[in-house]
């Protein structure tokens, strides 16, 4: 196969991982060669005005998403079954295109818990040895909190983060969540407006004695110019942020903040429609030599090789490329040995829809990020003794749209169609609102990636296998912090409270929930519990690191966007270091 | 509530779908609107007052696309009683095919979404489960057609007459059924195809944006209050918070744009 000339830095993916880690190598003159399979979607109708305000091409159609006649994923629920494609997928969506999931994201920005990187050792601190479950491989990340805070608190500065800090140095400020990790300083800029949904909700959870704050955003509060100087415009409110790109560059997204910047840069090069299929692996001297591409654009297949190799393709992506590859030992559930695949974990989800007769909430006058919530009863900050779970979630007042053909809420007991189910429309578009859960997921022994036997992508590669389903320790936690939305949900003062939705068993692929898909290529202090180091590295291939929500050993009752940020550019700068002398980290 | 889907029910099934699609532009337009609506909240009166003062003034837009790309007769026929039962003409909009809900699923079914885009097409073609998604070898059209196809055998052997020339009561028990998940298909899971197929598409076709076909005159967008476009909303955010936004009784759409 033709071989082109050999780059310092190749990293496969250019989403938002690739363009941090770029960022940080290039300010420093290194080499840096980007490959993406999709396209440039700056100058596209995804981007304009009017058909960015499209909600049946992006929303529905799934404009701006993985095309998923070319890779999908199959399903089953436990291990001895026989995995199905989903032929179509909901439930989650990866990006496709320059920026990836990062530029058609929400927004939501968090640091997780200042616990949350030694997860393991906290809860047997806590609650004893035995409080975790055998079939639950919890483990510490081998990175503490304050080796990220720097970086979280650049990433906030870049995406010019918009939210009101609860703890500054360890002291407790009011307004914000006083369970938040300490910060060196404030958010860059102001937390976004509170919408009618938002004072409902902080007036119930006050009455309650929780402790509601808004959302930390990477949706603009006002005009925002970031330290490397690209700027952010104010955000319109204009509740087309998830699934959409933001015309008015008011999102934080890497084709707004670090592309155009980038391809600015004489060391910077990225490959758009480059689909890459592999890599090479020389395992006796434990490198991986070069990347094995697809030009999408002519068909023209080639090698690329490389002093480094990143691989920032999201979750699904960077697993496939290790177990296609056959770089590591595949996790095999069954004997508990291998670790490639090990770990993959989704997010708990419910909620309930309130119906308030002389209230006016405006869906649509949102954005991405508009919500106030409570992190009173998420992880492990309630006492967990006695609850026969761990783990717990996020409760909050979300409103980030109208859009009528998904965001509309009708009473239960609504018919679904004729003059009566009109009706219940009309009388409630305006006048309604939603409580949600974000839960975690905490691993199992028996969910799992691996490549499927029988079904391949267009490609000829197998595709991915997801064995998932939540389990009875996400059941249980998803029941109790649920019934605490429901207590909130009682305390606002609707004329009509909606069911419960609860948690959908078995997960179910039709239904969207979120993109946080977590695991699979995991980081832990040895390698016989990981795939790659606290470093990133790669347990058997020194030059070869994995970044992103893959790397994550759990699921937070958070978005995933923050740390995996954070540890991006921290990677950005210990490559440079690992460029000097080219060995483990 | 009168309803333009009547067809005389002596005419035999075949000769009384032709008439009917004949009769169709004629009886588009006279239409009961301006009726107070049912509703007794506070919302619904205040949503309506500019509405209903623009009705009583005003014909409604109505669908002026003739013409399908996809269906054939009998299956336009189906596709036209089924919408104007599941959005009859009343004091809300016009029937379904006059708010161009026909149009929109034709062209969907005959565009991209129907040739099955962007969806994993490979075999083999296994039942598992439903989780997964539908596992079945069809295009979104080719689902739809058979769909209809089976719907029609079964209205047949149920009522003995084919499912348009029910009369709207029966069709509406008939989609009921339907949906439920109790009327058998001969080969597919009508209730899944129902659920699966037809309902998102009739969703998308009230409230996508018009420039697809379907929410004429963004009845749809009007009925419920949503402004569109353009959506620059950084001021109204706080100008509006807890108060009704003027804008949604007068919404644009991407063509005002384009
Ligand atoms: C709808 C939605 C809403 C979200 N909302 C939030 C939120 O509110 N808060 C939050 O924290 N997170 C959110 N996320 C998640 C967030 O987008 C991701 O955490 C983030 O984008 C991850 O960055 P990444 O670089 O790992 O992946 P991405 O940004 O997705 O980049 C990966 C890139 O790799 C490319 N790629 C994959 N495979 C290959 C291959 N084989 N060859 C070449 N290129 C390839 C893809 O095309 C893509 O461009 C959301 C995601 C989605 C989809």
């Amino acid at each position: 196969m033709k071989q082109r000339a050999s780059k310092t830095v190749v990293i496969v993916g250019g989403g938002l991982t690739a363009g941090l880690i770029a960022r940080q190598l290039t300010a420093k003159g290194c080499e840096v060669l980007v490959l993406e399979r999709g396209g440039d979607h700056s100058k596209g109708p995804e981007s304009s005005l009017p058909n960015q305000r499209d909600e049946l091409r992006w929303a529905v159609r799934q404009g701006l998403i993985q095309d998923w006649s070319r890779e999908t994923y199959t399903l089953r629920h436990q291990h001895n079954q026989t995995a199905l494609p989903v032929r179509w997928m909901e439930s989650f969506l990866p990006g496709q295109g320059l920026g990836g999931a990062g530029n058609h994201w929400n927004g939501h920005l968090w640091r997780w818990a200042e616990y949350d990187p030694q997860l393991r050792s906290h809860y047997e601190r806590r609650y004893g040895k035995q409080a975790i479950p055998a079939d639950m491989p919890l483990q510490d990340w081998g990175v503490t909190y304050a080796e990220m805070e720097p970086y979280h608190d650049l990433f906030e500065k870049l995406f010019g983060v918009s939210g009101q800090a609860g703890n500054i140095d360890g002291k407790k400020l009011p307004g914000g969540n006083p369970f938040e990790a300490p910060r060196s300083g404030p958010y860059p800029q102001a937390p976004l407006h509170v919408l009618e949904s938002g004072l409902v909700f902080k007036q119930a959870c006050d009455k309650l004695g929780y402790h509601a704050f808004p959302q930390a955003a990477a949706n603009s509060s006002g005009a925002y110019t970031n330290p490397d100087g690209q700027k952010l415009g104010q955000c319109q409110y204009c509740g087309h942020c998830e699934r959409f790109i933001c015309e008015a560059n008011a999102k934080g997204s890497p084709q707004v903040l670090l592309y155009p910047m980038l391809r600015q840069r004489k060391s910077f090069e990225v490959r758009l429609n480059t689909q890459v299929l592999g890599l090479r692996y020389d395992a006796q001297g434990k490198r991986a030599t070069a990347v094995h591409c697809l030009d999408l654009l002519t068909g023209e297949e080639y090698e690329q090789p490389a002093e480094v190799i990143v691989l920032a393709a999201f979750t699904m992506s960077n697993a496939q490329l290790l177990l296609h590859s056959k770089i590591g030992t595949p996790y095999d559930p069954v004997s508990n040995t291998g670790v490639v695949g090990k770990n993959f974990c989704y997010q708990v989800n419910t909620g309930v829809d309130l119906f308030f007769k002389d209230k006016w909430f405006n869906p649509f006058l949102a954005s991405g990020s508009t919500q106030i919530l409570i992190d009173d009863f998420n992880n492990d900050n309630f006492d967990h003794t006695g609850l026969g779970f761990l783990g717990g979630g996020t409760i909050q007042a979300y409103q980030f749209s109208g859009r009528p053909i998904k965001g509309r809420r009708v009473p239960d007991g609504t018919p679904r169609w004729g003059t009566a189910w009109k009706q219940a429309n009309a009388d409630w578009y305006a006048h309604s609102m939603s409580l949600g859960v974000e839960g975690s997921c905490y691993p199992h022994r028996g969910n799992y990636l691996s490549l499927d036997p029988t079904y391949r992508d267009v490609y000829g590669r197998p595709l991915v296998r997801m064995t998932f389903d939540f389990r009875a320790n996400e059941q249980k936690m998803a029941q109790f912090v649920s019934g605490k939305m429901m207590e909130i949900a009682r305390h606002c003062g609707a004329d009509k409270v909606g069911s419960l939705q609860g948690l959908v068993v078995p997960f179910d692929s039709r239904i969207y929930q979120t993109t946080h898909i977590v695991g699979g290529t995991i980081m832990g202090e040895t390698p016989h519990d990981s795939v790659v180091s606290p470093h990133l590295q790669h347990w058997d291939a020194h030059n070869l690191f994995v970044v992103g929500a893959s790397v994550y050993p759990h699921n937070s009752g958070y978005n995933p966007t923050g740390p995996l940020a954070a540890l991006a550019l921290r990677l950005g700068d210990d490559l440079l270091r690992y460029l000097q002398a080219p060995g483990r980290l | 509530m009168p309803h333009s889907v009547d067809s005389p029910s002596s005419a035999p099934a075949t000769a009384s779908r032709r008439v009917f699609l004949k009769q169709l532009a004629a009886a588009s337009g006279s239409l009961p609107l301006g009726q107070a609506l049912a509703g007794g909240t506070a919302a619904a009166l205040l949503l309506q007052a500019p509405d209903a003062a623009a009705a009583t003034t005003k014909a409604p837009v109505i669908n002026t696309v003739y013409g399908y790309e996809s269906f054939g007769p009998d299956e336009a026929a189906f596709v036209e009683s089924m919408l104007n039962i599941m959005c009859p003409a009343d004091a809300h909009t016009p029937n379904g095919v006059d708010c161009g809900l026909a149009i929109y699923i034709d062209r969907q079914l005959a565009g991209s979404f129907g040739q099955g885009a962007r969806r994993y097409a490979a075999g083999p073609f296994l039942q598992g489960a439903v989780q997964c998604g539908p596992q079945l070898p069809l295009t979104p059209q080719q689902y739809f057609k058979t769909g209809i196809a089976e719907a029609d055998r079964a209205a047949q052997r149920l009522h003995g007459q084919l499912f348009d020339a029910l009369s709207p009561e029966q069709g509406n028990a008939f989609l009921q059924q339907l949906a439920a998940g109790q009327i058998q298909g001969e080969q597919l899971d009508l209730g899944e195809w129902f659920n699966s197929l037809v309902y998102p598409l009739f969703c998308e076709a009230c409230y996508a944006d018009p420039l697809y076909g379907g929410n004429v005159g963004m009845v749809f967008w009007k009925m419920i209050g949503y402004p569109g476009l353009p959506a620059t909303h950084a001021l109204d955010v706080v100008n509006y918070l807890g108060k009704p936004y003027p804008g949604r009784a007068t919404p644009k759409s991407i063509a005002d744009f384009s």
